[in-house]
């Protein structure tokens, strides 16, 4: 192979065991990624190519392994590996085959549905909020470094290698279409940390939710040959926002910029003003910025009031607090909207809006204020919707928590629905769950 | 061709039942140790009547850009800008000069069926591979089917372009599709040891795979071409190119198309010279095979090494 390292070589894992060489899975930018064999069990390893290896390398990544840090959404450098030269690498875990790369759904070589793209965004945003919280800054937000499950929107983040200390050098500036507009330009002063990872951030979100990027319109049409000049100008001396609502100049081309056009009516109010605030006011003052916590709380909203189409059984985006129907995408008859959830966390209170619609979930993180993270798995399941055995279409709520809640209907008298039980739905149907209050409303 | 280090063979044979071959091919050693290979196939259905120039231009286009790009890997840059280009840039530069191209052609032969623009560069649909191999660095593009066959320093073949995943539905990669740069997949190898360059290194358009009943088939066709290029050497193969590709024909139907680039052995006697030479100097030599005996029969044959 044309790799650096051959099949069977032995390399040194910090801890004095070995690793070996077992096949080559990629290269990239900086290095080579291969499998290899440990005492562990099997783990990826990430090589450095000479030019790339260097002291200031070196220090990164062994500060990242110092730190341990443990999140199943990272695939972090858990271990310094040296070989017989002055070359260094990092062991990483392997990528699970069910993550795949974004370049993968722009290519249209995945089935996905609004449901996991939505939930995806919610996880990447959480993972970098993480991050940031710990006081480390990506720096290098792009498509080739975050990879999700098309069935679940569940995510993974690799190539952490860049990842640094708030405020400390890195080599590393990110790929120039992710990057913020002052560190494209190179204003004085300007660095990559968390507020320059936020405008990535939200750019890796249009495009995973709109196919697109937000400020590739008329103007990159235009551009006769892409090259450096040419992204500077398009990303950091002129940028301009594709649906900006004061300035059509970019607006995409609707021959050859069509899918954008489609995804971005797809999408609900909530998500489009928070693109617009960010990709306006915030690509000239970073401040103006929308921070993880906004995107979550949208995302969250949005992902809790996808409707399925009772026409076509397409998937659609809904505004979260309105009770208007729009028509659905695909189809374009107009949705029915089924009866709504609205569950109010216990202090801080927090208003929940959740659409209960066919096979509905509750989960731990909607019954509270601030949940560190969203988790959709069975492991957080609090309660969901449940078609009667008995009577096709009368549906309830079944307790799927280990607490008994207590219900109270319109008229007063009240009901405690034990773990497994189902309590039928009906308009106006008020329960505690966990400390949470939930009415349903028809609306 | 001939280059310091590398042997150079291309041919393309007419489907037995076409009307035109709707492949195009071209090679380039425009500096030492540096190629630009490509070749193209234009669509075959009666929709796509002009596929065959749509073919050439995307070959004419790929070299432009190649040897542009090749020119720019050969002087120190930052790695990861070089990858940014290759990922990025290259493939749109291609699509958009390749349309340009289409649209010259347009302006001095119209349709003259009023299509729109974007609808006006279908009949030229076409697919696109192409390699640039520079000393550090080998990396190749691919729009739509073909194959990028490599034979590694170990003798290890592979197919490093060939999708992950089937594609879904019936839409066919092309570069006539809208934002066709986004489906463009590249393979890029960084080579940090010179001897870790690969062995050999086959592009082809899909009728030389297809005339193999499997892939298996159509690797070891692969492998065993190697293995006679180490053997009998460039001339020998060379000769017998365009038989293979006609006999594949037979099978697949289809215009069939390949070029190949190999790396003769480190060490060999005319590593830095012409490999004619060796032939001349010891006709004796049993690896000295004259061409007309390197028959398509004794040859790695494609439908005789796929059992």
């Amino acid at each position: 192979m044309s790799g650096m390292l051959d099949n069977g070589a032995r390399l040194t894992i910090d801890d004095g065991h070995e690793a070996v060489v077992t096949g080559m899975l990629g290269a990239g930018g900086q290095g080579e990624v291969y499998r290899v064999s440990t005492d562990q069990g099997e783990k990826a390893l990430k090589w450095y190519y000479p030019a790339c290896a260097t002291a200031e390398q070196r220090k990164i990544v062994e500060e990242l392994v110092g730190r341990d840090f443990d999140d199943d959404r990272f695939l972090w450098p858990h271990a310094f590996v040296t070989g017989r030269g002055d070359g260094f690498g990092y062991l990483m875990d392997v990528r699970p085959d069910r993550f795949k790369g974004l370049p993968a759904l722009f290519r249209r070589r995945l089935r996905t549905t609004p449901q996991a793209l939505v939930t995806a965004g919610l996880h990447m945003v959480e993972a970098y909020q993480a991050l940031h919280s710990r006081g480390i800054a990506y720096r290098d937000i792009s498509w080739g470094n975050i990879f999700f499950d098309p069935a679940t929107g569940d995510v993974l983040v690799c190539d952490n290698d860049n990842a640094v200390v708030e405020g400390e050098a890195s080599g590393i500036t990110g790929t120039m279409e992710f990057m913020a507009p002052e560190l494209v330009r190179g204003d004085v002063g300007a660095i990559p940390g968390t507020q320059t990872d936020l405008h990535s951030l939200s750019v890796l979100l249009f495009m995973l939710l709109m196919n697109h990027h937000p400020l590739k319109g008329r103007a990159e049409l235009a551009i006769r040959c892409l090259d450096e000049a040419a992204e500077r100008k398009l990303y950091g001396k002129s940028p301009l926002f594709i649906f900006d609502p004061d300035d059509s100049r970019n607006a995409p081309d609707p021959t050859e910029q069509g899918t954008v056009l489609a995804t971005w009516a797809t999408a609900p109010p909530a998500l489009r003003k928070l693109f617009i605030q960010n990709f306006t006011e915030g690509l000239r003052d970073a401040s103006r910025r929308v921070r993880e916590s906004q995107w979550r709380d949208a995302l969250s909203e949005v992902r809790d009031t996808i409707v399925v189409c009772a026409s076509c059984g397409r998937q659609n985006m809904t505004e979260p607090r309105s009770a208007t129907a729009r028509a659905c995408w695909s189809c374009g008859r107009t949705l029915l909207l089924p009866p709504r959830l609205v569950i109010t966390t216990p202090p801080p209170r927090t208003e929940r809006h959740v659409r209960l619609g066919h096979a509905a979930r509750l989960h731990a993180h909607h019954v509270r204020a601030e949940p560190p993270r969203h988790d959709y798995t069975d492991a957080t399941l609090v309660a969901e919707l449940v078609e009667h055995p008995k009577k096709p279409g009368k549906f309830g709520l079944a307790n799927r928590s280990d607490a008994a809640w207590t219900a109270r209907r319109s008229d007063g008298t009240s009901q405690t629905v034990a773990p497994g039980q189902t309590l039928p739905l009906r308009s106006g149907l008020a329960v505690n769950l966990a400390g949470a209050e939930a009415v349903v409303r028809a609306d | 061709m001939s280059v310091p280090h590398w042997e150079i063979l291309g041919d393309s044979v007419q489907g037995p039942a076409k009307v035109r071959n709707q492949d195009w091919y071209e090679t380039d050693a425009p500096a030492d140790d540096v190629l630009v290979l490509a070749v193209a196939d234009g669509h075959g259905s009666a929709a796509y009547t002009r596929s065959h120039l749509g073919a050439r231009f995307a070959v004419d286009v790929f070299m432009r850009c190649g040897r542009a790009f090749a020119e720019r890997a050969r002087a120190p840059e930052d790695l990861r800008r070089l990858r940014h280009a290759a990922g990025h840039w290259l493939p749109r530069e291609i699509v958009r000069d390749w349309q340009e191209e289409v649209r010259r052609h347009l302006r001095d032969h119209p349709l003259g069926d009023g299509s729109d623009d974007a609808a006006a560069f279908s009949p030229y649909g076409t697919t696109l591979l192409g390699a640039v191999l520079v000393p550090g660095l080998f990396a190749a593009w691919q729009l739509g089917d073909g194959d990028l066959m490599v034979v590694e320093a170990d003798g290890s073949v592979g197919a490093p372009l060939a999708p992950a995943e089937p594609e879904l539905g019936d839409e066919t990669e092309s570069l006539c599709a809208p934002r066709a740069w986004e489906l463009m997949r590249v393979h890029w190898a960084p080579v940090a040891d010179p001897d870790r360059m690969p062995r050999c290194v086959s592009l082809s358009t899909d009728g030389l795979s297809k005339s193999f009943a499997a892939q298996e088939g159509f690797i070891q066709f692969v492998r065993e071409l190697n293995e006679r290029l180490d053997t009998v050497g460039a001339d020998g193969i060379r000769e017998a190119l365009p038989g293979w590709l006609a006999h594949a024909g037979t099978y697949s139907g289809d215009d069939t198309t390949a070029v190949a680039a190999w790396r003769r052995p480190a060490g060999s006697e005319d590593d830095s010279g012409d490999p004619r030479e060796r032939l001349r100097r010891d006709p004796a030599h049993p690896q000295a095979v004259p061409p007309e005996n390197t028959h398509p029969q004794d040859a790695p044959h494609p439908h005789e090494t796929e059992n």
